[in-house]
């Protein structure tokens, strides 16, 4: 008997291995197929066999290629010789199965690879016995050893598989964890291992009792990746770079857009949160490799391609403009299994055009099959309260000039504060004929944190998963109510989703995923400059108190006026919370219905059709007595946005000898819609009577309108082909071909390919143990990218003046032979693990090329064009991504720590444009902002040129050329001006750390910045209106100086003193004669708010005088001059880091009823260190803007900060979570 | 194997079923459903974005930034480009996209046969062209607008001379002229002609009045031209010679972009709020006793007086109908408004031997030109824009308005036609004769702003009596330029007159000449633009580059003015 096992190649290798090997080598095999449906669900196959008096292995072989299923079991414990008949007909294997081994006192049980078969276990110390007895194996038992196993959090573990190494003999625990084996002597080691967890050895010595805890081998789970199409693979066998997120490291901590949970876990990965609760958040893979698209990556969600862009912004109102929040927002966290992050076009060469900037696969959790009913339960509270403001001064109130109040103006440079000095005030006491008296002038430097209130998101969810004996289902709900900082702002969301998996047959399998949600909120706050943004009026007023403008209306005249300081330029903030709301509703449904049918024991086909769909209802009201439209107005703004997706696959695995392949072909039908309507009221007519928002309730010449419409479908074909050889090597091709409508018909059809290679050189080659991987892997790819919907052939435009509407022709020259965009992209990495996994390194270069770049570039006006469509030009972006990792700390008392760490470098290079062309404009204000030559990075900034003595053997070299009245001269052309920075860090560094001990985790999650500049205008605005503390302590006192000293200070450091720097243009003087103010003429009398800009004058060509406060220096009041057209003055480094997450949860011992428990406590987002120190976050350096900028389509500008000036938050919160 | 066959020939025909049964659909797709074919279009609606928007924008020429530079105006908020010229690199957009729907409004014209809207296109592509070559000096012009032609021939268009264009627009104006002159027209919707309404007429002498204007503004580089040209339109009688001919556009005043730029019920007033008389236009007014002064012009709200008996320097405090007002130094602008409409009468005191100099104590009070800090002008106790100065006058409350009456966006009129013929028989043209062409040029201008009886009256006051100098022809025409101070600045430079003077805050000691070339042309056409900067005459501002704004273009040079 034992000879035919021998001469039975396959079983000689099975029994060669652990059950664990086994297990591994199974479910490599199987993962590389792809996804091969889980054995659990095989046990719904149905089957008919019969076989009469055939050896147990030779049934169990049968019924392995009947239901393709695996049975996994240890040849010692199941005696597969033994000669036996079974017969069944079309019933499903479990029943099978239960008939056939129930005699044989074999149990089963399904589970992720195969069917693990054991030995029944009746009573589990008699029953061992009489399970002994029946095998041929007759063991000299000489020493019993007995043991309970358990996992981590004290759970008991059954079917761990004991085997005593060197030998062929071994147990598995039973359901209560316990095992009974028997050891020849004390010299014997034990092995314990199961699937999922680290494997021990136990030298066995003197001990009978043996009680062990097996740890949860991370690596292992980890092993496993979703990559295009929904293809589960082995990390090990991809020739490219894919990041990974488990669902719990998203759910520990809260958060309101999932895509923040992101920032910093994966290397390449940039994520930027713009705003305040339920703004953008920008994330970007790998750089912005497209000029002509906001570079945000393709959000697949169990296999629907979900949309979001960063543009989902609009201005409805003058200076009002809005973020309504990404779309993607939309999402639970809460729902979320895994993401996975395609980086490369090697990654995501399969999903076509949108997938350029990468493609970021979600899947949710879903029912498992053989799992009882479940119910979970999840509750979070994050609070959320202000700590640092921007750094405004509060010394002077508002007004023009030293010592007179004007509360009307937006300048802090009126009467000092906190010194007794009295004037009459807004809210002064008035007599009868209106006259008021004077009171105390005070500063209030807590109208901030006095205006904002704490933050509360509540999040609770419930879901309810199970399976059947044909379907299992998951049904979740989901309700977040989030009140804001701001007074009166919110946001709520409630998602229900369900998902089901229902075996019609053994060979046809139905699966659907239906997401259905609502995002809404009655009031966003506008992000805008000078106008609906409260936050800018908060920090209007330095003399006055918020709290005194709580009464929102002037009495009397409720509804009608505000009540603030007459005339103001601003609003009061109250007033702007409370009144001018902008509400929206986003209802949105996402899913997909999927058939899958076997029509061959290798050959799967699958039809999915997938939907995504939303509308978003926004209505603006704005109140009278806005002091941007004194009458209000109303505005209503629709979007439909739909798109859907048919897909067809057929799949092919086999293993010949050596290799595995599994092909899969397929095509895909995209069609896009979306609709735009907008109705309001015209800038300045607003409503006719107050407080009424009703379209009626607007002049009928007053009333503006327009809609939209744009459809867009993309058919593809596409193929992919995956081969591995001995495990060891692995190569993937891939060809895809797109249709586009948007293209014209003779360059629609377009091509690409990918393919890559991983390398295992650590199963090659024989290298020392510990060398736990060595991998090598390559990959180059191809991938197409089409345009806009309409972009081939002009329409007229139309225009009106009154009721009379006339067109227009239009500025944009088309091109109706545009090609594709191409992207060519290659990525090199080598992994390495080392000392069993414990120290784990990835790195990979990766570089890409796109061409053909297809942008709507301005060109001269006076071609007749303003701009003109271009398919020209090479983007090149090259980047490091780096991922170590390591486990420092483990011990046998169950405390590990696992950090990982992860940097980015990147740089993306505009290579060249179109003939005639020689840079390209991202955004662009005040003859600055954000532009790239050619030759040059993209995200360089710029600030206006200023002449200087340009002479470099003059004395004077590079200092400030001035007018004869004594100000920097601006240089306008393009040429004069000056890179001051880029707005992308030059390193990106993610630190992630876990410590765990026993049922306690304290995790932790750092985004680091390195490098990067940044533009604020908030400084801009607040320099200009005297409001900074900044440019006041930039002030140099010269008036504190006898002149020839104050030369001689000057002189002494040119670089300090008299050339402009980021962040500073040099002014002598101050505000007071104490402070270093020099004389100057004010009406009746003198001040001593002189200030002049040090630098020289041109005599004549090359002949300077200096201008260092000798006779002849120009003095200007301090107030008045500020370097407001050079945005150098406020370019500021943008390094930061950030403590994204810090939690520490505790899982709770077991409870009756209760399956899990969970508590944790955390906190989020504290900023722990700014370089710039100005208090501003630097990522908040996105504005929002109504419309294109520059020569991209991007509604937002990058590398500018204007009144984004929440002040810096700290998080905190809880969540408690359990399973009943 | 068999098997694996099968199943293939199955999916590609399936999928080849799937894919090609749809492509057919992806050209109709891509169809904009929003907006007309550029094949579709009907001729009459391309008249209205093109009428209205050179008014417009003429207009703003006009009544804001060229206002300053002739100093009709002074404004205190936003000051330094109408004050003091400092101006940015300026862009020519807005007219290149009017004459890009015009370059499509003649060949939809040409298509339809339609006379009459070839007419309106030659006539706005000359008034366009002129418009910028006026402003900038040379510009694209042969190769312009034609991006879309010939492949990339004219992607980066080369400029022509100034001499070019100008001969090229009389050109225009003279083949439009001789359209309309034929008269007879079918095809016309009157509503869509918003200056005339259809009537060929009126085009007819539309066209031969701005014939006078371009052929005076060329009279000094060639005379030849500019007098054959006027003596042709003075023979035929066809011109605009009442002032109700003035061709004017109405303003609707229904929302922001289509009422008067300063109206304050859309910004609270602060744009009117900035703009101030001019001391140089006032101080000529109250000078000659002008009936339009108080067209134009508000009394201050609040007049200084001296008084020798203060024991302070000033009143802290303003004094109505003469009682001291304590702790109020100003009312806000709508208070004024009330108090002073019900009667009272706002002054403040000063005493000049202590303060140490004098301040303008007159009832109409301009602010000079190119201050350093405007709103401090006069001693304003409230400097900074966000109320007005008290103690200065503001523009008659008509220009608080959104439409009507005198608010119109004015582009030629019969006034100016009779200054040019005034000018033309004073340089010895057969024109008529210069005394009796500057009378009526004088006594239309004033039939234009309402004050026509006071004809009489006026044209017998000193300065304003007819004296045969080309000075005097010139500054009556400037002043009836008011809201129209592009035509004044170009008389300005080709005349020097009126002898304008600018201030302390000015860059340079005179005032500018011309636009700078915008960062559209010197960032795309920087080939081309650098050739034209060349041929600029460099006189002040040198150190801005020659690019500047008082570098002298083709027309000036050589003519030994401004300067």
């Amino acid at each position: 008997m034992k000879k035919e096992i021998i001469n039975h190649a396959l079983w000689i290798k099975i029994m060669k291995m652990s059950l664990t090997q086994l297990v591994f080598a199974i479910s490599f095999v199987s993962l590389c197929y792809s996804s091969v449906a889980n054995a659990q669900d095989k046990l719904k196959t149905t089957i008919s066999i019969s076989l009469e008096d055939k050896s147990l292995k030779t049934i169990l072989t049968k019924l392995e290629k009947e239901a393709d299923v695996k049975f996994i079991y240890s040849s010692e414990v199941i005696q597969v010789e033994r000669i036996t008949s079974i017969k069944a007909k079309n019933q499903s294997l479990a029943v099978v199965l239960d008939a056939f081994l129930s005699p044989l006192n074999i149990s089963f049980r399904g589970i992720e690879d195969g069917i693990v078969l054991s030995v029944k276990d009746v009573d589990p110390n008699q029953a061992l016995d009489a399970k002994r007895a029946k095998m041929d194996v007759v063991i000299a038992a000489d020493q019993t050893i007995k043991g309970t196993i358990i996992d981590e959090k004290g759970e008991k573990l059954p079917g761990v598989s004991i085997s005593i190494k060197g030998t062929t003999r071994g147990t598995t625990t039973n359901s209560n964890g316990d095992y009974t084996i028997s050891v020849p002597d004390n010299k014997a080691t034990l092995v314990f291992s199961f699937v999922g967890y680290e494997s021990q050895e136990v030298l066995v010595g003197n001990k009978t009792n043996l009680n062990l805890t097996l740890k949860v081998d991370n690596k292992a789970l980890e092993e496993v990746v979703v990559t295009a199409l929904g293809i589960s693979r082995e990390q090990r066998s991809l020739g490219y770079s894919v990041g990974k997120v488990k669902g719990d490291a998203l759910r520990t901590v809260t958060q309101e857009n999932v895509v923040n949970a992101l920032a910093g876990r994966v290397a390449g990965v940039q994520v930027n949160q713009t705003g305040v609760v339920g703004s953008s958040t920008s994330i970007v893979i790998r750089g912005a490799t497209s000029l002509s698209s906001d570079n945000q990556p393709l959000f697949v969600i169990d296999g629907v391609p979900v949309q979001n862009s960063m543009s989902n912004m609009r201005v409805l109102g003058d200076r009002n403009e809005v973020d309504y929040g990404n779309p993607i927002s939309d999402l639970n966290p809460d729902d979320i299994e895994s993401v996975s992050v395609l980086k490369g076009p090697s990654a995501a060469a399969l999903y076509g055009s949108r997938a350029g900037n990468g493609v970021i696969i979600i899947n949710t959790k879903k029912g498992k099959k053989g799992e009882a009913m479940s119910v979970n339960f999840s509750s979070s509270n994050v609070f959320e309260s202000p700590y640092r403001y921007l750094d405004f001064h509060y010394k002077y109130s508002n007004g023009n000039r030293v010592g007179l109040l004007d509360e009307r103006s937006e300048y802090w440079a009126g009467i000092e504060l906190d010194k007794g000095n009295k004037a009459v005030q807004w809210d002064s006491p008035r007599d009868a004929n209106g006259v008021g008296t004077p009171t105390e002038m005070r500063s209030y430097k807590d109208n901030m944190k006095n205006f904002l209130e704490t933050g509360i998101t509540s999040t609770n969810s419930i879901s309810i998963s199970g399976s059947t004996d044909k379907t299992n289902y998951k049904l979740a709900y989901t309700n977040m109510t989030h009140n804001g900082l701001i007074p009166n702002s919110d946001l709520y969301r409630n998602n229900i989703s369900f998902s089901s998996a229902y075996d019609l047959s053994s060979k046809l399998k139905i699966t659907t995923d239906i997401n259905i949600s609502r995002s809404n909120s009655n009031s966003r706050n506008s992000t805008g400059n000078r106008g609906g943004n409260p936050f800018e009026a908060v920090y209007n007023w330095s003399h006055i108190d918020v709290l005194k403008m709580k009464n929102v209306w002037r009495p009397g005249q409720e509804g009608i006026q505000q009540n603030y300081p007459e005339n103001s330029s601003m609003d009061n903030p109250y007033f702007l919370a409370y009144h001018l709301l902008n509400g929206y509703t986003r209802d949105r449904v996402f899913g997909n219905v999927k058939a899958e049918y076997k029509l061959h024991p290798n050959v799967t086909a699958q039809l999915r059709a997938s939907f995504d769909s939303y509308q978003e209802n926004r209505e603006t009201k704005i109140p009278y007595s806005y002091t941007r439209e004194r009458k209000g107005g109303y505005h209503l703004n629709d979007l439909f946005n739909q798109e859907s997706n048919l897909e067809f696959l057929t799949t092919f695995n086999k293993k010949f000898n050596n290799f595995n392949i599994t092909a899969t072909g397929g095509g895909n039908l995209m069609n896009q819609k979306s609709t735009d309507l907008y109705m309001g009221s015209a800038p300045g007519v607003g409503l006719i009577l107050p407080n009424l928002y009703n379209i009626s309730n607007i002049t009928p010449i007053g009333i503006r309108y327009n809609n939209s419409i744009r459809n867009k479908a993309i058919y593809s074909v596409f193929a992919t082909t995956s081969i591995g050889f001995k495990d060891q090597l692995y190569l993937d091709l891939t060809a895809r071909n797109d249709w586009s409508s948007t293209l014209p018909v003779a360059s629609r059809s377009y091509f690409y390919p990918s393919a890559s290679l991983s390398w295992i050189a650590s199963s090659t080659f024989n290298l020392p143990s510990y060398v736990s991987l060595l991998k090598l892997r390559g990959g180059i790819a191809q991938v197409g990218n089409d345009t806009n919907p309409y972009a081939l052939e002009p329409v007229l435009g139309t225009d009106s003046w009154g009721n009379l509407v006339s067109n227009t022709f239009p500025g944009t020259l088309l091109n109706p032979n545009l090609r594709p965009e191409i992207n060519s992209s290659q990525e090199f990495g080598l992994d390495l693990n080392l000392f069993n996994n414990r120290f784990r390194f990835e790195g990979t270069y990766f570089y890409e090329e796109n061409t053909n770049q297809i942008l709507n570039v301005q060109s001269p006006s006076s071609s007749g064009f303003n701009a003109k469509q271009i398919n020209a030009g090479l983007i090149s972006s090259r980047g490091w991504e780096i991922m170590i990792g390591g486990t420092p700390i483990k011990t046998q008392s169950g405390l590990t720590w696992n950090l990982d760490v992860n940097l980015t470098r990147m740089r993306t290079r505009l290579e060249s444009l179109t003939p005639g062309m020689n840079f390209i404009t991202l955004w662009d204000d005040n003859n600055g902002g954000a532009q790239t030559f050619v030759g040059q990075d993209i995200g360089d900034l710029y600030s206006r040129g200023y002449k200087k003595v340009n002479n470099p053997s003059s004395p004077y070299h590079n200092w400030p050329v001035l007018t004869p009245q004594g100000s920097w001269i601006p240089e306008n052309a393009r040429e004069s001006r000056i890179k001051v920075g880029n707005f992308n860090p030059d390193v990106i560094i993610g630190i992630q750390s876990n410590l765990r001990y026993g049922r306690w985790n304290l995790q932790s999650s750092f985004d680091w910045r390195v490098g990067g500049q940044y533009q604020s205008f908030s400084y801009r605005y607040g320099g200009s209106n005297w409001k900074s503390q900044l440019q006041i302590d930039n002030l140099i006192q010269g008036g504190l100086y006898t002149p020839d000293q104050l030369v001689a200070l000057l002189k002494s450091n040119p670089e300090k003193y008299i050339i402009p720097i980021n962040g500073n243009f040099p002014r002598i003087g101050g505000y007071t004669k104490e402070t270093g103010g020099f004389p100057i003429g004010l009406g009746t009398g003198t001040n001593f708010d002189g200030v002049f800009i040090p630098g020289v004058i041109e005599t004549s060509p090359g002949v300077y005088k200096e201008h260092l406060g000798g006779e002849g220096t120009r003095m200007i009041q301090a107030s008045n001059m500020f370097a407001w057209s050079y945005n150098q003055q406020v370019t500021f480094d943008a390094d930061f880091l950030k403590m994204r997450e810090l939690a520490l949860s505790y899982d709770l011992p077991k409870m009756k009823g209760f399956k899990a428990a969970t508590i944790s406590v955390f906190t989020r987002n504290l900023i722990l260190w700014t370089k710039a120190n100005n208090g501003i976050d630097p990522e908040r350096a996105f504005t929002i803007t109504g419309s294109k900028q520059g020569d991209t389509q991007n509604i937002f500008r990058q590398g500018l900060e204007l009144q984004n000036v929440q002040p810096w938050t700290v998080s905190y919160g809880f969540k408690l979570n359990f399973t009943l | 194997m068999k098997n694996y066959h099968t199943i293939l020939n199955k999916f590609i025909l399936f999928t080849g079923v799937f894919i090609l049964a749809s492509c057919s659909n992806l050209e109709e797709l891509n169809k904009n459903p929003n907006g007309i074919s550029t094949s579709e279009a009907n001729v009459n609606l391309l008249m209205p974005s093109i009428l209205r928007g050179y008014a417009l924008s003429n207009l703003n020429l006009g009544y804001q930034e060229l206002a300053g530079t002739v100093q009709h105006t002074q404004k205190d908020g936003w000051w330094t480009g109408h004050n003091q010229y400092d101006w940015g690199l300026q862009d020519w957009n807005g007219y290149y996209t009017l004459l890009r729907s015009n370059r499509y409004l003649g060949e939809l014209a040409d298509k339809s046969g339609s006379k009459f809207h070839m007419g309106v296109h030659l006539a706005m592509r000359g008034l366009l062209f002129g418009t910028v070559t006026d402003l900038w000096g040379d510009a694209p012009y042969t190769d312009a607008l034609k991006g879309d032609q010939e492949g990339s021939k004219f992607e980066y268009p080369a400029y022509d001379s100034q001499e070019t264009i100008y001969k090229g627009v009389i050109q225009d104006l003279e083949n439009a002229s001789k359209i309309f002159e034929a008269g007879n027209f079918v095809g016309v919707l009157p509503a869509y002609d918003l200056y005339f309404a259809g009537n060929a007429t009126k085009w007819h002498q539309f066209t031969n009045s701005l014939l006078l204007r371009y052929a005076m503004r060329i009279s000094s580089k060639l005379p030849d031209l500019a007098k054959k040209t006027i003596e042709s339109v003075y023979k035929s009688g066809v011109y605009f010679k009442s002032a109700s001919d003035d061709l004017a556009l109405d303003y609707i005043g229904a929302a922001q972009s289509d009422s008067w730029p300063s109206a304050a019920d859309f910004d609270q007033g602060s744009n009117f709020r900035r703009i101030k008389p001019s001391s140089t236009l006032l101080n000529k007014l109250i000078k000659d006793k002008d009936p339009r002064l108080e067209i134009w012009f508000r009394a201050v709200h609040c007049k200084w007086v001296e008084d020798n008996s203060l024991t302070v320097a000033v009143d802290p405090f303003i004094r109505k109908n003469g009682v001291l007002q304590t702790g109020t130094r100003s009312f806000s602008d709508a208070r004024y408004l009330t108090e002073i409409g019900s009667g009272a009468k706002f002054t403040r005191h000063y005493n000049p031997k202590i303060l140490g100099r004098t301040l303008d104590t007159s009832r109409f009070v301009g602010v000079p030109t190119a201050l350093m800090e405007p709103s401090e002008y006069n001693l304003n106790p409230t400097p900074g824009q966000q109320l007005e100065n008290q103690h200065v006058s503001q523009l008659a409350d008509v220009y608080r308005g959104k439409s009507g009456g005198l608010l119109k966006a004015r582009i030629i009129s019969a006034s100016e036609v009779q200054f040019i013929l005034a000018e033309a028989a004073l340089n010895g043209w057969a024109a008529g004769q210069a005394k009796s062409n500057y009378e009526q040029a004088v006594k239309l201008s004033l039939d234009t702003w309402g004050v026509g009886s006071r004809y009489s009256s006026f044209i017998s006051n000193t300065d304003v009596a007819y004296a045969g100098t080309l000075k005097q022809i010139i500054e009556q025409k400037w002043i009836s330029s008011w809201t129209n101070a592009g035509e004044a600045w170009f008389d300005y430079r080709r005349t020097g007159f009126p002898q304008l003077k600018t201030g302390p805050a000015s860059p340079e000691p005179v005032v500018a000449v011309r636009f700078t070339y915008g960062n559209n042309e010197i960032n795309f056409n920087a080939a081309e633009v650098n050739k034209a900067v060349d041929k600029l005459q460099v006189t002040f501002g040198g150190s801005r580059g020659k690019n500047n704004q008082w570098a002298k273009p083709w027309l000036l040079q050589g003519t030994g003015k401004p300067w």
